[in-house]
């Protein structure tokens, strides 16, 4: 009864969130949501017993994702009105995004009768052992192919971004932490009423 | 029903029983800070109210309560007001998974590092939020260098805490500590107990690398336009991040509740006085540290975070898992 209550708690104020997102008229105010939501589906994963892939899924995307995008959108200078001007632009997209994620949603749920067998997997003691177990073995193949995704789109990122600039004056800090007391001051002894000889 | 009412009262009895002594000694840190300051640059330090000065922390906070608490009219009033409150909420929640004996723990959960983890990565929002909500230069600048600051640490943190796990096998708090009755990590890993500590320092924003409130350039940094009780809020989650750093310090590498040698007069002190010494030494290295060194500059910081940090903690992390490895000796 609890569960129950709490997952849809829990989904009701995950959705909400969710389209408080997408009608935000403040950018920030749309990330902030994103924050909650995220938090929601954290709580969802932990209602179902995944606490690891609940914790996880805070880490990477509250502690992280969001703080990057947080960190953008807050510099960006938007002009509000602009924005919900262009939102119809990318109503087919979304739609077909909703349809992919839709049918995997009935695929994985209709047709895919594996629900038993992933249910006691779940609840069986610590499931960060077991993901531990065939994260390296039975899903290696694959665990490498997304860490290379990963790699090539940060990749791609720096290259795409990284101007380097030749007018720009950097620090060298070899140089700077290489430099002793020695060149930068030094100590002379002055007589009274004859001061500082330029040598 | 008796029994569920019941349980909730203990539940809320613990989660007292942590606060309180937190926040007092959020005051006391306070007062010790000022008196370490002191005595490094040969002043008294606070002296006047109470005996040694002790009370001076509470006479403080109750003239933040008194002060009015100011609302800049261009700032995005619900923000604004809800920044601190994050920020404080996050750096007390962390303390439920902290053990400070073995039985004593509020929740004792799997993956109790995890959580404490992820819920430093969060104190992160309360700064930005507040910089963002101020609607005011020198805030914004100084959420801005804390976020950069705060992830490019986290990055270290994360990899130290990875170092213990490998040698410990468990994310549960109490079996990290009971792993280290016979040795301390800070002795086999003590690189990476000193990354800790340096790294524990930037994710707090302490001196030496408290660039988010660098005064001399961004007056208060990200609380700059906050007063009263909404800047005390601020104040005492930070000195309640400091402890709960060090707290995690003393677990991760300094054995917790455990005596330094397992010999009759040191074991039979009860634990919780030993985890107390432990944080207490923590947090002086803290305040010694600000007491010694200058501010860094912050190309010197994120240079020290990225290219050395993260690559020593990295190959840290293979030599210690190919040790283990190799002589047989990882857990289970």
């Amino acid at each position: 009864m609890f569960l129950v209550g709490s997952f849809f708690l829990f989904a009701a104020f995950l959705i909400t969130t969710c389209i408080f997102v997408i009608f935000s008229k403040n950018p920030v105010n749309s990330v902030l949501f994103l924050v909650l939501a995220f938090l929601n589906s954290t709580f969802l994963f932990i209602l179902i017993g995944a606490e690891f892939v609940g914790i996880i899924l805070a880490i990477v995307y509250i502690g992280a994702v969001a703080i990057l995008f947080l960190f953008v959108v807050m510099m960006l200078d938007i002009q509000i009105t602009t924005l919900m001007f262009n939102i119809k632009r990318y109503i087919p997209l979304a739609l077909l995004f909703a349809g992919i994620i839709l049918a995997e949603i009935i695929y994985l749920t209709v047709f895919k009768t594996s629900k038993n067998n992933l249910d006691t997997f779940i609840r069986s003691k610590n499931n960060t052992e077991q993901i531990g177990d065939v994260l390296y073995t039975e899903y290696f193949i694959d665990f490498q192919l997304s860490g290379i995704v990963l790699l090539l789109a940060m990749i791609g990122a720096i290259v795409l971004t990284h101007v380097y600039r030749p007018t720009i004056k950097r620090q060298n800090i070899e140089s700077q932490n290489s430099t002793t007391a020695e060149d930068r001051v030094k100590l002379v002894k002055i007589k009274s009423g004859e001061g500082i000889k330029d040598d | 029903m008796t029994s569920l009412s019941f349980e909730l009262t203990i539940g809320i009895l613990k989660i007292f029983s942590f606060v309180v002594p937190v926040l007092v000694s959020v005051a006391l840190l306070v007062y010790l800070e000022r008196k370490v300051l002191g005595a490094v640059q040969l002043r008294k330090g606070p002296n006047v109210v109470g005996p040694f000065g002790i009370l001076q922390s509470f006479a403080d906070v109750l003239k933040l309560l008194t002060k009015e608490n100011l609302l800049p009219s261009s700032s995005n009033k619900f923000l604004f007001i809800f920044a601190p409150m994050l920020t404080l909420i996050l750096s007390l929640i962390a303390w439920a998974v902290i053990p400070i004996s073995s039985t004593y723990v509020i929740a004792n959960i799997n993956i109790g590092i995890l959580y404490l983890f992820a819920v430093s990565s969060f104190g992160v929002y309360g700064v930005i939020i507040a910089g963002w909500a101020s609607n005011s230069k020198y805030p914004f600048l100084g959420a801005l260098r804390s976020a950069a600051q705060m992830i490019s640490y986290e990055v270290s943190i994360g990899f130290v805490i990875i170092t213990v796990l490998i040698c410990v096998g468990s994310l549960n708090l109490i079996d990290i500590v009971e792993s280290q009755k016979n040795m301390w990590f800070a002795i086999p890993l003590l690189p990476m107990f000193v990354i800790f500590i340096i790294s524990a320092l930037a994710e707090t924003n302490r001196l030496p690398f408290d660039l988010p409130e660098d005064e001399a350039t961004l007056v208060a940094g990200f609380f700059t336009e906050y007063s009263s009780i909404s800047f005390g809020l601020f104040f005492l989650a930070e000195y309640a991040n400091m402890i709960l750093m060090s707290s995690l310090t003393v677990i991760l590498f300094l054995g917790g509740w455990y005596p330094p040698i397992d010999i009759f007069p040191l074991n039979a002190i009860p634990g919780i006085f030993w985890f107390v010494i432990k944080v207490f030494l923590i947090l002086f290295v803290f305040l010694w540290v600000r007491a010694t060194f200058p501010r860094y500059r912050y190309d010197q910081l994120m240079r020290l975070g990225w290219k050395i940090f993260l690559p020593f903690t990295l190959i840290w992390v293979v030599i210690t898992s190919a040790f283990l490895f190799y002589f047989g000796l990882l857990p289970n």
